[in-house]
């Protein structure tokens, strides 16, 4: 399961994961949906971008 | 002391202070940061966990859920006269699930109906078929200092104000300053041919520009009395609300050293 919080800054970042992960599988672009997200440090961005989900 | 709001929203704001030391400024971000009181789940009575997620792995993504406060119905734990918690320092947020489902944030049913999860789909555990879970969490005030889930802030941080001078005697209109930066914030103006400073608020004072000036016209400085103070909360308090209790606790302690006998 995704972190709850980014571990660099502590913005909750879980409760985006699934519309990510919904909206790039439709097509779009990464970059397009964490800017529409309001996740713009790059802490954040890495928490969604390398997200494996494993069970 | 001069405030501007640049930009705000529900959990943003920008502001340009000017008139202030770097002193003053900078007690402003640590209260920010770690003294001021918001909710989160301290103890965790687990009745029934069925699910792959261990116990205690539970309880600690229970507390990073950030809660939505109200600092003035709810008293600090210290502050209280009861000896564990009681209604009047603590809320309990209940949670009765059975499975196959993913729990979320907002399966938990608070006592209280100020006082909820900010994010409603933050996946807590997964249930399989017929397993079950059935916990009370209870949510108490506390300050960042001690742990960093009351932290309401996450981020809380100023820079000087930049101010970049183009010397025009000695600035031979290469334009390579222009092309290098990397935040857009000079210009080559060809009707006037020079260069223009177009928004120096977007610059980080890199000093990529005068780094490739050769006849150095370019100098960016910071403001040593004009800041540019940016607080992004987690939800739990509204950003001005951070501030503004940040400068309550602020006085009190200055009254504190000023009344110290």
């Amino acid at each position: 399961m995704i972190p709850i919080r980014c571990l660099s800054c502590g913005k909750v970042v879980s409760g985006y994961y699934e519309e990510y992960k919904k909206r790039t599988e439709d097509g779009e672009n990464p970059k397009d949906v964490l800017d529409d997200l309001g996740l713009n440090k790059y802490c954040c961005r890495r928490m969604i971008i390398a997200h494996v989900e494993v069970w | 002391m001069n405030i501007d709001i640049k930009t705000k929203d529900e959990q943003n704001i920008i502001l340009i202070i000017e008139g202030v030391d770097v002193p003053f400024i900078n007690a402003l971000r640590r209260i920010c940061m770690v003294e001021i009181p918001t909710m989160a789940v301290e103890n965790v009575e687990i009745y029934k966990n069925d699910s792959r997620i261990f116990d205690e792995v539970l309880s600690h993504r229970l507390g990073l859920i950030p809660l939505k406060t109200d600092l003035d119905s709810i008293t600090l734990r210290e502050e209280c006269d009861c000896e564990d918690h009681c209604t009047s320092c603590s809320v309990s947020l209940l949670l009765k699930e059975t499975g196959p489902k993913v729990v979320y944030s907002g399966d938990l049913t608070s006592q209280d109906s100020k006082i909820v999860p900010v994010h409603d789909r933050i996946p807590l555990l997964k249930l399989r078929d017929g397993e079950e879970v059935e916990l009370e969490a209870i949510a108490q005030l506390g300050i960042g200092l001690e742990h960093a889930k009351w932290q309401p802030t996450t981020t809380s941080a100023y820079m000087y104000y930049p101010v970049i001078t183009i010397d025009s005697e000695k600035c031979e209109v290469c334009a390579k300053c222009a092309d290098e930066c990397p935040r857009g914030v000079l210009q080559f103006d060809e009707k006037e041919n020079k260069i223009i400073v177009l928004d120096p608020e977007q610059c980080t004072m890199c000093k990529t520009c005068s780094k490739d000036c050769e006849p150095s016209a370019i100098t960016v400085e910071g403001r040593e009395d004009k800041f540019i103070f940016k607080i992004e909360t987690d939800g739990s308090l509204s950003p001005e609300e951070v501030i503004t209790t940040a400068c309550d606790i602020l006085a009190q302690k200055s009254d504190k050293i000023l009344t110290f006998k």
